[in-house]
């Protein structure tokens, strides 16, 4: 592992260093020709489907094309097939100049000499919880760009009818959707068996962690009481759901395919699986009155942990015009562009500045969101991590054999050794 | 086997002499005869050029690449590692792919059997019917036969979803217990049985219709002579369809052989090898392990070993067909 | 015999079913609400809507990706047929060192696993400087379909008598012209049979494009197709209206070729 670091550490250096040299040629052109000349005419910024608010994109575009001159390639990058796409356009001179990483993945792309350093950004003011994500060895590879948390979205009327009060404590959660089981023909919580990210809250909350440091390496971090307590506090809740435990909620997807079509009292969600519920809600001629509260924690002291979702801002090593990419990305992430993003999002985001504010309404969905600011947590940032999460997911075949029944432990120790065995690689 | 071989009867179409009887223009017949000469190796440079260049240099590199560490890293940074036979070892090694090899034959074997079987009796159905319900069935075989791949495999994952499929609903409807809410993807098994139902599904078309075309060429007073002497639709079957249209079945298995064992979106799609990767065959378990790992190296390895396997378990019928061609060129 | 065809005409019926059934769904899926498409009991009469035709085709740059599909099909499809036509009547007519060879290359080329070569491929395609082309994906395309393409045209090309070719040569014919005029109007079901896997193969392919090709205008309809299915909720209607469409020129085309093309691929693999 300690090796394998050095060699990429080396092998980054060496690909700046030819990248710098790159950089002089083109440079050195740019400056014959003036500023029309030789440079780069566009940049190309690939950002994920669903990331950004296209009035703001629009805007920030024509701001920044206005200041250089520069035509600015937005392209909008869908989910399925990211990671090869990701990995090739890297390797790829002048594909993509600035891109977005999900924050999870982030650390693994910066560990492949295929990400930028961006030290000169480092003074900027960022969120602190989410710096972690960007960061090898107190280098910056990325910026932050946002976050976003899962809070529990509920259905205010069918909570009147059964008497359910919004819970401050997990008993008290219980409590509520017991009587909702009890008084309402609602299913109380739609829970998939594999939201591996809510059981991840759990685990936080019980102090555990998907993987744990083990000498120079990473293990498996589930095979443990903690694991177990967080496992059975899942399968407590799952038992409030008709869902299959297989699945996760993405497929069927929650939000549009399973909540406007049965009557869900409360499911766990982000704030564009709320919008995208009212919105199907709406169009098959219903409605929707949904109230937020984030997740609760053990006792009325602390909340629930949940995961800090979000993604970062990156330039690929290879850009085609490093220097333009940086100063869009400066601009995109300044504080006035940053507090745009913010507004042009309701405020439906966790801002990637502290000197950026999310004002969000009183009862919006926002407003539980921001709560648990410190209540993240994020799973081990290692290379490896990647590999875990790729399908097939080790944790949630876990949680779909627990829920079934089978023994905890020693299922928990089969996916403990699958996670180390991949966590390990780069 | 080889007895089978011997025994089959004279290619439909007998070797023609090529001397032309009379001795006219010898040297027409001397070109056509054309024992070497340059000519037949300009006709088939192009197809051997493109194979080599891409298929070839393609393959090569695979072999150089399953000889490396070379993940994320070395792809993004162009740096190459050599790492010897590592990745083998480590494949060899894993019980995971030995799983993968065993359940990869059987699920090929039952699946082109199934197809075989099942092709054959519809073409022959198809032989049966009146030329309305002829054309109603070959319409609907085309129209199977025309939907594409990934258009299919989405529709049968819904047709099986566990809340919102028509099977549950269908099962229900015709008075099953259990079928509230029923997991069809929740085995190995029966995850590979759905997916096989997909792939005998798409497949059968390609059998019966062919076969049913071939069937044309058998003339009918045959058949119906063979009926005079009080031959059984058994009897005939085996005794003259089968036998004519040996060459048929031999090619048409050997390509449904190859086309289920390589099966990738039909499997992948449906539940990603899972639950508990218990449905991976080796084309799932290559990429799996390869490209979603970004162990391409890994990857490589597995497919090197994959085509050999392959080739191993085909070398049987490269013979066979080998041996046809020594015979025609008899 | 009344009895035996009645039930052979019933045993037809439900085979079409089933064989109908999943294309079936797939088009009246694509006429429902979107609320009507997933539902806990299945909805089989309803007012059909076009909106998500409308949507599928008002995806960005739907005409270029057809355009891409179209030529990249029928591109690979054409160079697949003249090259594996030379190739063919070689292996199918002339005697020459390495026949042998070539005929187990040809063989052993169909075994190919090309999902797991994807990486490799794009390797190349990119230290050649060959990406985001739509001469690329149509090369590797060709290549894909050139062993099943030779193999099977080989089958037809032997089929056709001798007899015939060696009276035309008789007759004064060269060999090209004996090949055009008498082989090669023969050989049109054939031609027809084999184009058809080369065009269901490039139409669908996916993996490689998505990865050779990302600059925006470069993909090809699989691309689009998959499109409708994001991380945000899948718009059903519109995957399923684009799955119609998407599936609609094959379907003609099969409609098109079946009648010469069943009986041509028979004929070949028959007398091959």
């Amino acid at each position: 592992m300690k090796h394998k670091l050095v060699a990429a550490v080396g092998v980054a250096a060496m690909t700046a260093v030819l990248a710098a040299c790159g950089d002089d040629g083109s440079g050195g052109g740019g400056g014959g020709g003036g500023e029309g000349g030789g440079g780069a005419d566009s940049i190309t910024v690939w950002l994920m489907d669903g990331s950004a608010p296209d009035a703001w994109v629009q805007e920030l575009n024509a701001a920044f094309e206005e200041e250089h001159g520069v035509e600015v390639n937005v392209e909008i990058q869908q989910w399925d097939g990211i990671q090869e796409r990701v990995t090739t356009a890297l390797s790829e001179d002048g594909t993509v100049d600035v891109l977005e990483i999900g924050n999870t993945q982030t650390v693994g792309y910066a560990n492949t000499g295929g990400l930028a350093d961006l030290s000169d950004f480092a003074g900027e003011p960022w969120t602190a919880s989410m710096l972690d994500s960007a960061q090898v060895d107190d280098t910056l590879y990325a910026v932050p760009w946002y976050g976003a948390n899962r809070v529990v979205i509920y259905d205010r009327s069918v909570w009147e009818e059964a008497g359910a009060e919004v819970p401050t404590t997990r008993d008290e959660w219980i409590t509520a959707l017991e009587a909702i089981d009890e008084n309402t023909e609602a299913e109380p919580i739609y829970l998939p068996g594999q939201s591996y990210y809510v059981l991840g809250g759990f685990l936080a909350d019980e102090g555990g962690s998907f993987a744990v440091e083990d000498g120079d390496g990473w293990a498996g971090g589930l095979a443990t009481p903690e694991g177990e307590a967080a496992m059975d506090f899942y399968a407590q809740l799952q038992s409030f759901s008709d869902s299959p435990t297989d699945n996760d909620e993405a497929e069927p997807q929650q939000s549009t395919d399973v909540v406007p079509n049965q009557e869900v009292a409360s499911w766990i969600g982000l704030g564009w699986e709320a919008a995208g519920a009212t919105a199907a809600i709406e169009e098959a001629g219903g409605e929707a009155d949904f109230g937020y509260f984030p997740i609760p924690g053990k006792t009325a002291d602390e909340l629930g942990h949940v995961f800090l979702g979000g993604s970062n801002l990156a330039i690929s090593e290879r850009a085609g015009d490093s220097e333009l990419a940086a100063e869009w990305l400066r601009m995109a992430t300044s504080q006035e562009w940053a507090q745009r993003y913010v507004d042009a999002n309701n405020g439906g985001v966790v801002p990637n500045r502290s000197d950026v504010t999310a004002s969000p309404e009183a009862g919006s969905f926002a407003e539980a969101m921001v709560q648990p600011v410190d209540f993240g947590f994020l799973p081990p940032l290692t290379t490896g991590w990647t590999n875990v999460e790729t399908e097939p997911n080790p944790i949630k075949e876990l949680m779909t054999r627990a829920l079934n029944g089978d023994d905890y432990q020693s299922a928990a120790e089969e996916a403990d050794a699958e996670i180390t065995d991949r966590i390990n690689r780069e | 086997m080889t007895v089978d071989i011997e025994k089959a009867p004279p290619p439909p179409v007998p070797p023609v002499r090529r001397t032309v009887p009379g001795g006219q223009r010898p040297r027409r017949r001397a070109g056509l005869r054309l024992p070497g000469g340059w000519v037949p190796y300009l006709l088939i440079a192009p197809a051997v050029a493109a194979l080599a260049a891409v298929l070839g240099y393609s393959l090569v590199r695979n072999v150089l690449i399953s000889f490396q560490e070379f993940g994320r890293r070395q792809l993004i940074s162009r740096t190459t590692e050599y790492t010897g036979w590592d990745n083998f070892r480590r494949v060899l090694e894993m019980d995971r792919f030995w799983d993968s090899v065993a359940r990869t034959f059987v699920f090929t074997a039952v699946n082109v059997a199934l197809i075989m079987i099942i092709g054959t009796l519809v073409g022959l159905l198809l032989r049966q019917l009146g030329p309305v319900m002829r054309l109603v069935l070959s319409l609907s075989l085309v129209v199977a036969w025309a939907m594409p791949v990934i258009a299919a495999t989405t529709v049968f994952r819904w047709l099986f979803d566990t809340q919102f499929g028509v099977a549950n609903w269908a099962m229900r409807t015709l008075g099953f217990e259990g079928y509230e809410d029923h997991n069809w993807f929740d085995s190995g098994i029966s995850t590979l049985t759905i997916a096989g139902i997909l792939i005998i599904w798409g497949s059968i078309p390609f059998v019966a219709l062919n076969l049913y075309a071939g069937l044309t060429t058998v003339s009918a007073e045959v058949l119906e002579a063979a009926r005079m002497d009080g031959a059984g639709s058994w009897r005939i079957f085996w005794s003259i369809i089968a036998p004519i249209m040996r060459p048929f079945f031999l090619i048409t298995t050997f390509l449904e052989i190859i086309w289920v064992f390589k099966a990738f979106p039909q499997v992948y799609a449906l539940n990603g090898g899972g639950p508990n990767r218990e449905s991976e065959t080796l084309p799932v378990m290559a990429y799996v392990e390869g490209i979603g790992q970004n162990q391409y190296g890994t990857g490589a390895a597995i497919s090197v070993l994959t085509i050999l396997i392959l080739l191993v378990a085909m070398s049987f019928y490269f013979r066979l067909i080998l041996k046809q061609e020594k015979e025609q060129d008899a | 015999m009344n009895v035996r065809k009645l039930s052979l005409n019933g045993v037809a019926l439900v085979l079409s079913a089933i064989f109908l059934f999943p294309v079936y769904w797939m088009f009246s899926s694509s006429f429902k609400e979107n609320s009507q498409v997933l539902t806990k009991d299945p909805v089989f009469f309803f007012v059909p809507t076009f909106e998500h035709y409308t949507t599928a085709q008002n995806a960005d740059l739907f005409w270029t990706y057809v355009r891409n599909s179209l030529v990249v099909t029928i591109g690979a499809v054409l160079v697949a047929l003249s090259v594996a036509l030379l190739a063919s009547y070689a292996l199918a007519r002339m005697r020459f060192r390495g026949k042998r060879a070539m005929v187990l290359t040809v063989m052993a080329a169909q075994l190919a696993p090309w999902e797991v070569l994807v990486i490799v491929v794009y390797l190349n395609a990119r230290d050649l400087s060959m990406l985001n082309s739509i001469g690329t994906l149509l090369l590797v395309y060709f290549v894909m379909a050139l062993p099943f393409t030779i193999w099977t045209l080989r089958g037809f090309i032997a089929a056709v008598p001798r007899e015939l070719e060696e009276s035309a040569l008789i007759d004064g014919c060269t060999r090209t012209q004996a090949f055009r005029r008498v082989i090669f109007p023969l050989l049109a079901p054939g031609l027809m049979a084999t184009s058809l896997f080369g065009f269901i193969l490039a139409w669908n392919e996916y993996a490689m494009v998505s990865v050779i090709n990302k600059a925006p205008g470069t993909d090809t309809l699989p691309r689009w197709l998959t499109s409708f299915q994001t991380a945000f909720g899948s718009d059903w209607g519109a995957t399923m209206a684009a799955a119609s469409m998407f599936t609609i020129p094959v379907l003609l085309v099969f409609l098109l070729f079946q009648r010469r093309v069943t009986g041509g691929l028979a004929a070949g693999a028959v007398k091959g």
